[in-house]
């Protein structure tokens, strides 16, 4: 922060010049925040540093994790293709808000919905001998998109389903100051204020920051695991009422196709925001006007000539059956300036190059960043974002666009939030799902 | 009025500045949050083009070239010479000045000159666009923000808001150039 301060100081007039920012590093590091090395101050120069920041934070998180759950130095990401990841190992929000307000653990197993018990019989056993969550299969369960916009379905026909979890600073925060009830919030003397990373004058973390990261997952053929970071999970669909089913569970390999990681960190208390996709999800708008289509995607059949685009699926919406809806997902242009899409193509070429020189097969190689938002004017509350609109397309699928209050500006939304009684929650949602 | 043709050379970085830092003087803004050194939106660029389009280039040059005849003296002193205001009826380009500060403080873009009756605008031509309507330094003043869409954090209304200083507002002598 105060180089930043510094920087602005020193060069505000001086012109933006290109300027090539530090390599991304394979290292199981996060970073504690961004290293800016760029001399003049531009979005120019800036983005790039912000972008390696994105890049060394994807890594870090995907690293193979140790007995503790941090990465495993005596490993490296991809070394055998694909790895069990850190941040698979951080808590799922849907078990710290648990019923009555009970007191979350970090290490405790993940509880399992009546409907999959017969399923995950064998790996109960596994968490029995290992005495912590970290084999466990996930439950993933949610398939509708933040603030209930719909679900998105792939070619197959399947519900797409989500995941949030938060980093052991993040947890901690919200033990210490008992945030995981009604009445712990209720009982709080504001501001909340997650704890900030941080990195001293030569990029070196000094603290990690709360951490949140949100994961979109579609069911894969085992023939596709060698393109996706995958594992298996029991994929639950809890009852509903309208339209009517009953509980389900499956169990099921899911292949990653989003990662949206948020973190708080000294220079940034409006949180820097990373999200990437998997490379198969969808072409730009540009690709489908050109005309310049692979032949599939994730989520667009550039066979389909009338399939309208970006579309909700009709209601009613039932996870527990194949859809014959398949979403035709298109990425629009979100960006105002040209370095946002440039800096995110340089860096996603020189990071997959990196992990594909540690094993040609690496699954880690089809990930791309999109882009990193962050505050230019971190003293503003909304911090006046660069880039001023950032989606994901499997996670924020229809509010892709530019305009205000609408499309998807991470930050723009996320000084919304609050807890269950009226007071800020320092741009995360989770307080909200307290009981 | 119809767009004119783009201008066809390339904007330079330094018209920009020269256009912020004036716009700076007229509207009593501090020039680095009309136009910051880490700017994500580019306001003073898309208004700069915007105008230029409006108004053609020449007579923006001619505007921005008065402004640089005199940008050392103190904003007052600008803003006063620029849009003419001792006399009776501003000249064309004092006009052209008048359209540039409710540009910046409305969003949108009154045809320079046209004024409807007693003494108020008259409906803008255009909203320049959401960017414009959102940043429009109306609500800076008033410390607010515009309909349907706040920069406040939840329950800001419950506190007084923030001195005009940290709206940006040069509450100073200054202005161009700062």
């Amino acid at each position: 922060m105060r180089r930043l301060i510094f920087l602005l100081a020193a060069t505000l007039l001086v012109p933006a010049r290109p300027q090539t920012p530090p390599p991304i590093v394979l290292s199981p590091i996060i970073p504690g925040d961004v290293n800016v090395t760029a001399t003049t101050v531009s979005i120019d120069t800036f983005q790039p540093d912000f972008d390696v920041y994105s890049w060394n934070t994807f890594i870090a998180l995907n690293w193979p994790p140790a007995a503790n759950g941090n990465g495993d130095p005596n490993q490296t990401i991809g070394q055998n293709g694909d790895n069990d990841t850190v941040w698979e190992h951080y808590r799922d929000v849907s078990d710290i808000f648990l019923p009555g307000g009970a007191r979350p653990t970090w290490n405790a197993p993940m509880p399992i919905p009546n409907a999959c018990k017969v399923l995950n019989k064998g790996n109960l056993e596994v968490v029995t001998q290992i005495g912590k969550n970290l084999l466990t299969p996930a439950v993933v369960s949610a398939m509708s998109q933040p603030f209930n916009t719909g679900p998105i379905i792939d070619q197959n026909g399947v519900y797409t389903r989500f995941q949030i979890l938060v980093n052991k600073t993040m947890f901690d925060y919200i033990l210490a100051n008992s945030l995981y009830s009604k009445a712990g919030q209720k009982a709080f003397t504001p501001p909340v204020n997650f704890t900030s990373g941080s990195i001293d004058n030569n990029g070196k973390t000094l603290v990690e920051g709360a951490i949140m990261v949100k994961s979109a997952w579609k069911v894969i053929a085992a023939a596709d695991k060698a393109r996706f970071h995958s594992q298996d999970v029991l994929v639950y669909s809890p009852a509903s009422k309208n339209p009517k089913y009953p509980a389900k569970c499956m169990m099921k390999t899911v292949g990653l196709v989003g990662l949206h990681v948020g973190h708080k960190t000294q220079s940034a208390p409006q949180w820097l925001w990373s999200t990437f996709e998997h490379v198969d999800n969808v072409p730009t708008d540009a690709d489908v006007k050109s005309g310049k289509l692979n032949a599939q995607y994730n989520y667009y059949n550039p066979g389909c000539k009338t399939c309208k685009v970006n579309q909700i699926p009709p209601r009613p919406w039932n996870p527990t059956k194949v859809s014959a809806f398949h979403s035709q997902i298109v990425r629009m242009n979100q960006f105002n300036l040209p370095i946002y899409a440039a800096s995110a193509a340089a860096r996603n070429s020189d990071a997959q190059k990196l992990l594909l020189g540690v094993n040609p097969k690496s699954v880690w190689a089809n990930y791309e960043l999109i882009s990193t938002m962050w505050p230019t004017d971190p003293k503003q509350p909304f911090g006046a974002p660069a880039p001023t609109f950032l989606a994901n397309t499997t996670l924020e699928t229809y509010i892709q666009g530019t305009v205000p209050n609408v499309s998807s500006n991470c930050i723009e939304c996320h000084n919304n939030a609050t807890m269950t009684v009226p007071v800020p929650s320092d741009f995360t949602y989770v307080l909200q799902r307290a009981q | 009025m119809t767009r004119t043709v783009p201008p066809a050379i390339p904007i330079l970085d330094s018209d920009i500045q020269d256009f912020a830092d004036m716009s700076a003087a007229l509207t009593g803004f501090q020039s680095s949050v009309l136009k910051p050194a880490l700017d994500p939106v580019g306001l003073a660029r898309e208004y700069y083009v915007f105008a230029v389009q409006q108004v053609g280039e020449s007579a923006m040059a001619t505007l921005v070239n008065a402004y640089r005849a005199i940008k050392t003296q103190p904003a007052q002193q600008i803003a006063d010479t620029l849009l003419e205001t001792s006399g009776a009826s501003p000249s064309s380009q004092a006009q052209l000045a008048q359209s540039i500060v409710a540009m910046w403080y409305l969003g949108s873009w009154y045809v320079p000159g046209v004024l409807g009756g007693g003494g108020f605008a008259p409906p803008p031509l255009q909203v320049i666009s959401s960017a414009a309507y959102t940043n429009g330094l109306a609500w800076r003043v008033m410390q607010s923000h515009p309909m349907g869409y706040s920069q406040f954090t939840f329950g800001y209304w419950s506190q007084a808001p923030g001195p005009l200083s940290s709206f940006g507002v040069n509450t100073g002598n200054g202005g161009g150039g700062q």
